[in-house]
């Protein structure tokens, strides 16, 4: 399975921008398996490559395919299927919803289509350091604990490709770590690939592509 | 673990504007029940009517005379074939018939019970006009039993005047019973033959008997074979129309309007609980309206939690299920309660107002059960495709 970009560039850059970049404009297809790593600095649409490819935005030309078919042709129940089943995201916002407990959170997810059982978000949240958090209000956690709650809603699915946007923004190194090794775990178990957006390169994300956006 | 709602209900803000969804239900209740109430009111003035309405599938059956003024008395003031076939043509007009009469004299005698005896007048009429007709109201040649139709009227002018004459009462029943000798003499011939009465008519006002007989007595006793007729009967959607009462006028024709008046007072009371009942649908699309501007409100305070719930993969279509689920058993139980009112009033009125008259029932008719029923799902389906559309419209 494959998830292609063909001439992708969003409706608000300009035609030139395809030059300086290796995604903007270019034919690329991620197969799974692979670890792609995008390094972009701020204001070079990450986000908006992330959200083209999840699907939850279209203001771009070109064409995003997942397989042979071409998402912009998906109506919002195979949108569901498909977020459910193959491709699962961090979003540099978090989006989660803050009046619901942590716990409460990841269950939302999990439960949507189980890929692990209740106690693994226990030992998830556990081996990220916020095991204790999971009965807290997700408001009322820090920005690092919200992220890391993120991550671990990400990982409760089952998914082909792993999109993540800026998902350490918040960590310090050695939470990052912990978190990148769950995340190249979880992936390895399902040789989903990882398509890794940040602002610059991170040494313990063991890539092997490296796009600049 | 199937997939449960019960994780997202709390994402849900529907306990904000609690009186907004009051209201709502409120409406759709009040509404509910006065479409329900019109109904059974409808069903109630059918039953109550059905045994005295003169009107017959719709239609007013009245008698037309021609108009007896100084100028015309002493002419032929009777309906020849042409004049019939003219009120036939009428667009206003359903149908005409003449009321035969004998040309013969007829004296009738009522027996032990009614000892006196009387000249009368009998008449012959089609029998799509009479309201009342048995299957024993044929007669043919040789027969000396003659079936009669009476006139309900008739039979209650006599129940007036008969104590006065020493004369005892005679119930419909009796009436039925009577052996009655009819003499009719003519021209050519004398006869004398025993008649039934086999039923009554609130419609016409006259002594009915079968055409077959009429003709032949007119024409054996007193050897006439005429077609004029003095009074003809005719079928007509409105007796009160404009056009029907211009015609008449024009024409010289009088109609004897009493028989229509109460076909009249049941239209007239069965147009205001139909006027009731389509303001009770009213009432429902209006609280309908309330709920959706309602839902939408929930929808709009919920938007974020939902939209989040789309893009982490919900289904819009599981998440409209559900959502409207939640509003089931609110619609089921303001449906069911204003229908155990509508129960109510119908057994207090029957009770109370009709003190337990037969022809009515304490309990709702089938009919108001049904109309629960649709109510309930028409509330349902249009909630469902209510909360479909916003979420369509989120994702």
């Amino acid at each position: 399975m494959q998830l292609q970009l063909q001439q992708l560039l969003p409706v608000y850059f300009e035609e030139s921008r395809k030059a300086s970049s290796e995604i903007w404009g270019k034919d690329l297809a991620f197969s799974k398996g692979e670890m792609i790593k995008i390094v972009a600095p701020s204001g070079s649409g990450k986000t908006s490559l992330m959200h083209f490819m999840y699907g939850m935005r279209k203001e771009y030309t070109g064409v995003v395919k997942y397989g042979d078919k071409n998402i912009s042709q998906f109506n919002a129940e195979d949108f569901a299927l498909h977020r459910s089943n193959h491709i699962s995201i961090v979003f540099q916002d978090l989006r989660l919803f803050p009046e619901q407990t942590v716990l409460e959170n990841l269950e939302i997810k999990r439960q949507l289509n189980p890929y692990h059982s209740k106690e693994k978000i226990q030992y998830m949240a556990s081996r990220l350091g916020i095991g204790d958090k999971l009965q807290s209000k997700a408001r009322i956690c820090s920005y690092g604990e919200q992220q890391r709650v993120a991550i671990i809603r990400s990982l409760l699915q089952p998914f082909d490709f792993l999109l993540l946007d800026e998902p350490f923004s918040h960590l310090d190194n050695e939470n990052s770590q912990k978190a990148m090794e769950l995340m190249l775990e979880e992936s390895r178990e399902r040789n989903a690939c990882i398509v890794f957006a940040d602002l610059e390169r991170i040494d313990y994300f063991p890539f092997t592509r490296l796009f600049h956006l | 673990m199937p997939l449960t709602y019960k994780t997202i209900k709390p994402l849900l803000l529907t306990g904000t504007n609690a009186a907004s969804r009051w209201f709502s239900y409120i409406g759709l209740g009040i509404g509910v029940l006065l479409l329900l109430s019109s109904l059974q009111m409808f069903f109630n003035i059918q039953s109550l009517l059905k045994k005295t309405s003169i009107r017959k599938n719709g239609f007013d059956y009245v008698s037309v005379t021609k108009l007896i003024t100084n100028d015309n008395m002493g002419q032929d003031n009777r309906f020849g074939p042409a004049d019939v076939e003219e009120l036939k043509q009428q667009p206003f007009i359903e149908d005409a018939a003449p009321l035969l009469s004998n040309k013969f004299e007829v004296v009738a005698s009522g027996g032990e019970v009614i000892p006196i005896s009387s000249d009368i007048f009998i008449e012959a009429l089609d029998h799509s006009f009479i309201d009342t007709v048995p299957p024993s109201f044929t007669w043919s040649e040789g027969q000396m039993v003659v079936p009669v139709i009476f006139s309900s009227d008739f039979l209650e002018m006599y129940n007036v005047f008969a104590p006065s004459y020493g004369l005892s009462q005679v119930s419909t029943a009796t009436a039925g019973n009577l052996s009655i000798t009819l003499r009719c003499e003519g021209k050519l011939e004398q006869q004398t033959f025993r008649a039934n009465i086999v039923a009554f008519s609130d419609r016409v006002n006259s002594v009915l008997v079968p055409a077959s007989f009429l003709g032949w007595a007119n024409k054996t006793l007193e050897g006439v074979d005429d077609t004029k007729a003095s009074r003809v009967f005719i079928k007509t959607k409105d007796a009160n129309s404009n056009d029907l009462l211009s015609f008449l006028e024009q024409k010289n024709y009088r109609v004897n309007k009493d028989k229509t008046a109460f076909g009249r007072s049941k239209q007239i009371l069965q147009g205001i609980i139909t006027g009731l009942g389509v303001f009770g649908i009213l009432v429902i699309v209006l609280a309908l309206m309330l709920f959706s501007f309602y839902l939408q409100l929930v929808i709009a305070r919920s938007k974020d939690s939902l939209q989040l719930l789309l893009t982490l993969g919900y289904s819009p279509s599981w998440l409209s299920k559900n959502v409207a689920r939640q509003f089931i058993p609110v619609y089921i139980l303001v449906v069911l309660f204003a229908l155990l009112l509508t129960q109510g009033m119908q057994w207090l009125f029957h009770h109370f107002v009709m003190y337990d008259r037969p022809e009515l029932s304490s309990i709702l008719h089938w009919s108001i059960m049904v109309i629960a029923l649709l109510l309930i799902i028409l509330s349902v389906i249009t909630n469902f495709r209510m909360v479909r559309k916003l979420l369509y419209r989120l994702s």
